[in-house]
């Protein structure tokens, strides 16, 4: 078989040496027996008419020649081809509408697909990606289920768990970069010595950092990324032992990553060694993961999750011997859970994808159906045709391969111009932040994209062959013959079969509708939440300070924020050191004197924040109790501090808050410690709008929240974004090395925290509006077939005096019968999905009865457009025409 | 002389690999060849040779390549693989047997039985 397809293939790559070896062969056997003829005393002439006489044809031949060599089958696939092209230019306008339909229907799962493989299916880049897990700490009870992983963590971990090849520890953060004047602000990576080992890679040049480069003073080198090493070392080959300024100190440059080499979704373009002081790595730090620190591992080959994990929680149980703070943190629910990586960072945006995924292939099952309904129609003007041919010989084979060469050029055209349109749908959800999604910028039109497209396109090619081939065979010559004759009813089976792929095709659009319009509302009732604070007119930004001591940082804020104070159209400004709604406030612990845990109780994270200035003001937070935390209280350093109402409510229900203290912290330690309550606020939306549980917030003044990371919030009469480049300004003024970032209106901010819900419910209203256009083009479709056939019908019936308002009301009712059918079960379908998406549904219903009215009328409209147009056209026919067809 | 006689239906690829077998030859030659070895005893229709010779060359039994003819004109030549010689003798073997086994029985008189 092998050898016989080798032939083939050498056949098939020199097809036209074949054919003039053939011709010239043949031509030389009846020249060679005309010569011998001649030679034999008979004349020219009679010679070549007996040589060709007894060669017989040459054609028949030439025909059994291509058979022996295994040729029959392609000549007849491109006869087949040829045969295709020329029927499917013969009809342009179902060519252009079932290639448009194929295109849409094509390039939106290819550009839902572009997304799911790069971000779900594509192993990570790294060898035997599989092994690689994370671990993280999660405190369930205390409302902390994810807390990354501490410094004690690692130190502990490292080469103690034997499930484990490599443990790693890593953080982002950010450095000003170069020298003074012309500085960066570069994303930056801190990761330990066995990071890249972990990872299964080590540095293109160069080393990767050593345990002796892990401690503050040890610390200063450097690992560039390619694009880093390229762009400001000019790709020096030489760039070992070069150095970088960073934060205003010298770095050595130790080592270049390979191309190409990007660590899940950071953007660090610097890598440097993950230091810690050994009071860090102490077990009394065993707890401070705080969600900036995070744990990988590769697990040993043949080592399982379930083994890690068994290890893990055994080693942990050990630790918590000797540890102060077991019962505390068990009390919490604390668990290490270790995870595998590419999962684990992928998992919140995958039901998402998977669900636009179901969304784009409901939009190819009713394109499907559209063309196929097309394709049946057409079959049903050749049916007479194909009868003839079959009566006269033609077999099923090639009926069938017929069908499958028509359906397969068709989606494999479609394929391709779907694969344009998937290009330019890539291009159009850039616009819809995917990039911002986990691994989004990997997201590209490809080989594999390509192939998968060809692939997916000629397997479809092959489904819709299947009824065309169906109804193509089942008809009788007599049966076909007559029924043209007589100018009677259509196919009764084909006609089913069309009604039944139209009702479908309602169900799945009305389906897709309402999931469109319960996401719009889920966004819509998120927009709507409040903030707890007023966002408008508030202008934000992050300034990355580097100041080694607090002095430093506090007059840095008390200069800017009196500065922006005194500008012309601002109301308050205040810094913190991390703004609500930005997507990564940690939760941590605070302590309130006189707070008895009740049995069961577990101890609580709320959030917690540094302010300095004006904060509350510019921010427009509600007072309720007290006063704010004002600049003083920063600068004096005077441990009061502000909650919130649900903190308030949580820790003293039945009496006022102001001057009860707590401690910063999950212990009560000495009195001096303890912060005095001056105020309580009213609660804001923490981690995003839809966010509904009261975790509880405390402000402290910024200078005792010993959190590094500084925003600015500005309050302004004028537009706030006007304010930006009097706030760069001022910065510059203070402190020229230090870049400020990020600028934007408050409201901005918000509105950017909702790309989750809005892109989705984008997405999948555009996905809508095709499927209600693709609806109206197969009704239109068929019906207007139905209206040709029956024109005889239609024509005998005027002639007896139907008037046009019972024509149409006949075309009508078959369109309103399958328009019910359709609605009936596409609210069915519409239930299910929304149970489906609840737990992406913010404040809806599974079933919404106002959505799916509005679904279901939709849909009745432009289905109803769509056959009044045909059946007007019955009207308008004249009896004379339609019956002189007989 | 007596009338050429039909050949039996699936001899003519085994006379085509005899017929390469002693050297290579062009389509016509192996015609020829066939007729003169057959002592001009066997027929065989000129068109049905060209099929069989593309079935043969397809089942990698001949080998074709291009060469000159005695008369200077480019012509195709065929000879016989390693897979055809073994086939040859194969077919050789299996047609001696049924011809012997034929003639055995034919020639059985009353007395054998």
């Amino acid at each position: 078989m092998l050898k016989r397809l080798g032939s083939l293939s050498r056949v098939l790559k020199s097809r036209s040496d074949f054919e003039q070896g053939m011709t010239e062969e043949l031509r030389f056997h009846i020249e060679q027996y005309k010569d011998e003829l001649v030679r034999s005393g008979v004349s020219p002439q009679e010679a070549a008419r007996r040589a060709r006489i007894e060669f017989g044809s040459v054609g028949s031949v030439e025909e059994e020649c291509r058979e022996a060599r295994g040729l029959r089958l392609f000549d007849e696939l491109g006869r087949q081809l040829r045969h295709a092209v020329r029927l499917l230019s013969k009809t342009p306008k179902f060519t252009a509408t079932a290639l448009v339909t194929l295109a849409v229907c094509l390039g939106a799962n290819l550009t839902i697909f572009a997304v799911v493989d790069a971000i779900l299916l594509r192993p990570l880049p790294f060898p035997d990606a599989g092994r690689l897990v994370t671990i993280y700490n999660s405190y369930p009870k205390a409302g902390v289920d994810r807390d990354g992983s501490s410094t004690a963590n690692y130190y502990e971990r490292r080469g103690t768990i034997p499930a484990f090849a490599g443990v790693a520890i890593y953080t982002y953060g950010t450095a000003v970069v170069g020298a003074t004047g012309s500085t960066e602000l570069e994303k930056i990576a801190g990761v330990s010595p066995d990071f890249f080992s972990t990872l299964g890679m080590s540095p293109s040049m160069g080393r990767s950092f050593t345990d002796e480069e892990t401690s503050f003073q040890t610390n200063k080198e450097v690992i560039l990324t390619d694009p880093y090493w390229r762009k400001y070392f000019a790709a020096d080959p030489h760039v070992i032992g070069r150095q970088l300024r960073v934060n205003g100190e010298s770095n050595t440059v130790v080592g270049v990553l390979p191309a190409g080499f990007r660590f899940l979704s950071s953007s660090a373009r610097l890598y440097f060694p993950y230091s810690s002081s050994a009071a860090d790595r102490s077990s009394s730090e065993r707890h401070s993961g705080g969600n900036s620190k995070f744990m990988i591992a590769r697990l040993k080959p043949g080592a399982t999750l379930e083994q890690a994990q068994a290890q893990i929680d055994a080693q942990n149980r050990a630790l918590e011997a000797n540890d102060p703070m077991a019962k505390m943190v068990a009390d919490a629910g604390f668990r290490s859970v270790v995870v595998p990586l590419h999962a684990d960072h992928v998992a919140a945006v995958r039901p998402v994808l998977l669900w636009m995924q179901a969304g784009a292939f409901a939009l190819l099952l009713i394109g499907a159906v559209n063309v196929t309904n097309l394709l049946l129609i057409r079959a049903s003007g050749r049916a007479k045709e194909i009868a003839v041919r079959r009566a006269l010989g033609a077999s099923r084979w090639h009926v069938v391969s017929e069908s499958m060469v028509e359906t397969t050029l068709l989606t494999l055209t479609g394929g391709l111009l779907g694969l344009g349109a998937g290009t330019f749908g890539i291009r159009l959800l850039s616009m819809l932040a995917v990039d911002r999604l986990p691994l989004g910028s990997q997201i590209a039109v490809d080989s594999r994209l390509a192939a998968i497209a060809v692939l997916g396109s000629a397997v479809m090619g092959l489904v819709l062959a299947v009824p065309i081939a169906w109804f193509n065979l089942r008809g009788q010559l007599n049966s076909a013959i007559q029924s043209e004759a007589r100018g009677g009813t259509p196919s009764r089976a084909a006609q089913s079969l069309r009604h039944a792929f139209i009702v479908a095709q309602i169900a799945l659009a009305a389906v897709l509708l309402t999931g469109a319009g319960l996401l719009g509302a889920s966004l819509e009732h998120a927009m709507a939440v409040s903030p707890g604070f007023r966002p408008d007119h508030v202008l934000s930004a992050q300034i990355s300070t580097n100041y080694p001591d607090w002095q430093a940082r506090l007059a840095f804020n008390h200069r800017l924020l009196t500065d922006l104070a005194s500008q012309p159209g601002v109301v308050a400004a205040g810094a913190v050191n991390n703004l609500p709604l930005s997507g990564d406030s940690g939760k941590s612990a605070a302590t309130a004197v006189g707070h008895v845990p009740q049995p069961g109780e577990s101890p609580r994270g709320n959030y917690s924040y540094g302010v300095d200035g004006d904060y509350f003001a510019a921010m427009g937070f509600t007072l309720l109790d007290g006063r704010f935390l004002t600049a003083d209280d920063s600068r004096r350093s005077t441990r009061v501090c502000v909650v919130d109402d649900d903190f308030a409510r949580y820790y003293w229900p039945h009496t006022s808050a102001l001057g009860q203290r707590l401690f910063l912290g999950a212990e009560a330690t000495t009195d001096s410690q303890a912060f005095t309550v001056v105020g309580v606020v009213g609660a804001v939306k923490q981690a995003g709008l839809t966010d509904l549980t009261a975790q509880g917030a405390v402000y402290y003044p910024y200078a005792l929240r010993t959190d590094p990371r500084l925003s600015i919030v500005v309050r302004t009469s004028l537009p706030p974004e006007s304010l930006g480049p009097t706030l760069q300004k001022l910065v510059r003024q203070i402190d020229p090395d230090l870049p400020v970032n990020d600028i934007r209106p408050m409201d901005a901010r918000i509105a950017d925290s909702l790309v989750a819900q809005r892109s989705p419910a984008l997405l999948a209203g555009i996905f809508s509006l095709i499927a209600v256009l693709l609806v109206a083009v197969g009704i239109y479709g068929v019906l207007s077939y139905a209206v040709a056939q029956r024109r005889r019908e239609i024509g005998v019936r005027m002639a007896l005096g139907a008037t046009p308002g019972q024509i149409r009301s006949q075309f009508l009712g078959v369109a309103l019968r399958l328009l019910v059918a359709g609605t009936i079960l596409g609210a069915v379908g519409a239930w299910l999905t929304g149970r489906a998406l609840q737990t992406f549904l913010f404040q809806v219903p599974p079933l919404d009865l106002v959505i799916l009215a509005g679904a279901v009328g939709i849909i009745g409209v432009v289905s109803l457009v769509a056959c009044l147009l045909p059946s007007q056209r019955a009207t308008r026919m004249s009896p004379v025409d339609a019956l002189a067809d007989l | 002389m007596a009338k050429p006689a039909e050949l039996l239906p699936g001899t003519l690829d085994m006379l085509i690999l005899k017929a390469v077998s002693l050297k290579p030859l062009h389509g016509y030659g192996v015609l020829q060849r066939i007729q003169q070895i057959s002592g001009n005893a066997l027929e065989i229709p000129q068109g049905s040779l060209y099929p069989a010779l593309y079935r043969l060359e397809h089942q990698q039994l001949i080998a074709a390549e291009w060469g000159v003819s005695d008369n200077n004109r480019r012509a195709k030549y065929y000879n016989l693989t390693a897979a055809g010689r073994r086939r040859l003798r194969e077919e050789t073997a299996g047609w001696n047997r049924l011809a012997s086994a034929i003639g055995a029985a034919l020639s059985t008189t009353p007395e054998e039985v």
